[in-house]
């Protein structure tokens, strides 16, 4: 599921290339990022033969290319999904109905505006009118400041230090020690920087 | 013949002012864009006809309030004026008050003349009671439409990535 603005053109390369067996689509108005609060790729969530969430938005590595930056490591997120596929809702993987309320949380007002104000922003810049998005993706940056899909995305239609001042090195820079992801809550919490529940 | 002329000279420049006055500005709704006549350019209310209201947002004026689907919000009716405005065969609306109303955030570019109308809290917080899975409808490489509901039956693992 890309989230790219500039859509096929952008994502297009990478999914031919990748040869995928699987549905790969392309999201250029992040509808996904939206109707599911993400704030940051890769993310995942899983969703049961009926529709309903069994695990909700976590980050989703399925290979370690960037374990060197995440310091996290794929096995055990890609051996919870061979449970949760062998063993569905007996998986330890899925989460009861509290786990999953306190996971999920409501949007408030300031997402919804940056949401808003990212959706016009892409509207704008598909119309030829980069430099007038931008202050739209920077409200929207500053109403939501930790999502990294407004962020970079963002980032990525312009020239980031002469437009916005920053670029990704530098606000990762900023983070100080704070995990770039959040941190992954499977059950094995020895296993790699897992979080317990 | 000088008359006709007169008449004719009255007639076009009365249609000329009238285009001029005519604005348009686009108004984004649910994701779709639509070109909308306005009353006016003002930086604080979108005036905008009862015709291009269903156009641009399939909500329609009834008795019981501004409707569309199930979907019905009832005006104030003490505030009626607020929202409805009726001026020779034309009757306005205020969508931008509207917004407020039900709480949909509203963002405007005017210096391109667009209105955003974003998501409201009810439709975006929805699925956190029943934990169904939002859907949506997404375009493959090929242009081909797929749903999330096509895939009712079986286990999805859903994954966003990006280019950047």
């Amino acid at each position: 599921m890309a989230q790219d603005t500039g859509g096929a053109k952008d994502a297009g390369s990478w999914i031919t290339a990748a040869k995928p067996e699987f549905t790969a689509l392309v999201d250029d108005q992040q509808i996904v990022t939206q109707k599911y609060h993400m704030v940051n790729v890769p993310t995942g969530v899983w969703i049961d033969e009926r529709g309903r969430i069994v695990r909700p938005n976590e980050v989703a590595f399925i290979d370690d290319r960037f374990k060197s930056f995440t310091n996290m490591d794929s096995a055990p997120y890609i051996d919870a999904i061979r449970d949760w596929a062998a063993h569905g809702a007996k998986s330890t993987y899925a989460l009861s109905e509290d786990a999953l309320r306190a996971r999920l949380k409501p949007v408030n007002d300031d997402r919804l505006k940056a949401d808003a104000e990212f959706a016009l922003g892409e509207y704008l810049y598909k119309e030829g009118k980069g430099p007038d998005a931008i202050p739209h993706f920077k409200e929207a940056q500053r109403l939501d400041p930790d999502n990294w899909n407004y962020k970079r995305q963002a980032w990525a239609l312009s020239d980031a230090d002469r437009d916005y001042g920053t670029n990704f090195r530098k606000e990762v820079q900023k983070l100080n020690g704070k995990p770039y992801y959040e941190p992954r809550k499977l059950p094995e919490a020895k296993k790699g920087n897992d979080q317990p529940d | 013949m000088r008359i006709l002329l007169i008449l004719t000279i009255i007639i076009t420049s009365g249609v000329a002012a009238h285009a001029a006055d005519q604005k348009t500005l686009t108004v984004i709704y649910d994701g779709v864009t639509t070109e909308v006549a306005v009353a006016s350019n003002s930086l604080t209310d979108l005036w905008i006809t009862t015709s291009d209201l269903t156009r641009a947002t399939r909500f329609v004026i009834k008795p019981q309030g501004v409707c569309r689907d199930e979907l019905c919000f009832p005006l104030p009716k003490n505030r009626k004026a607020e929202f409805v405005l009726k001026k020779g065969a034309t009757t306005w609306f205020n969508l931008s008050e509207f917004a407020k109303l039900i709480n949909q955030p509203v963002i405007t570019d005017q210096k391109n003349g667009v209105w955003y109308f974003g998501a409201r809290a009810a439709e975006q917080n929805g699925y956190l009671a029943s934990f169904a899975a939002p859907n949506f409808t997404l375009p493959d490489l090929n242009g081909k439409p797929h749903s999330l509901s096509d895939f009712r039956g079986k286990k999805v693992l859903l994954v966003t990535w990006a280019s950047w």
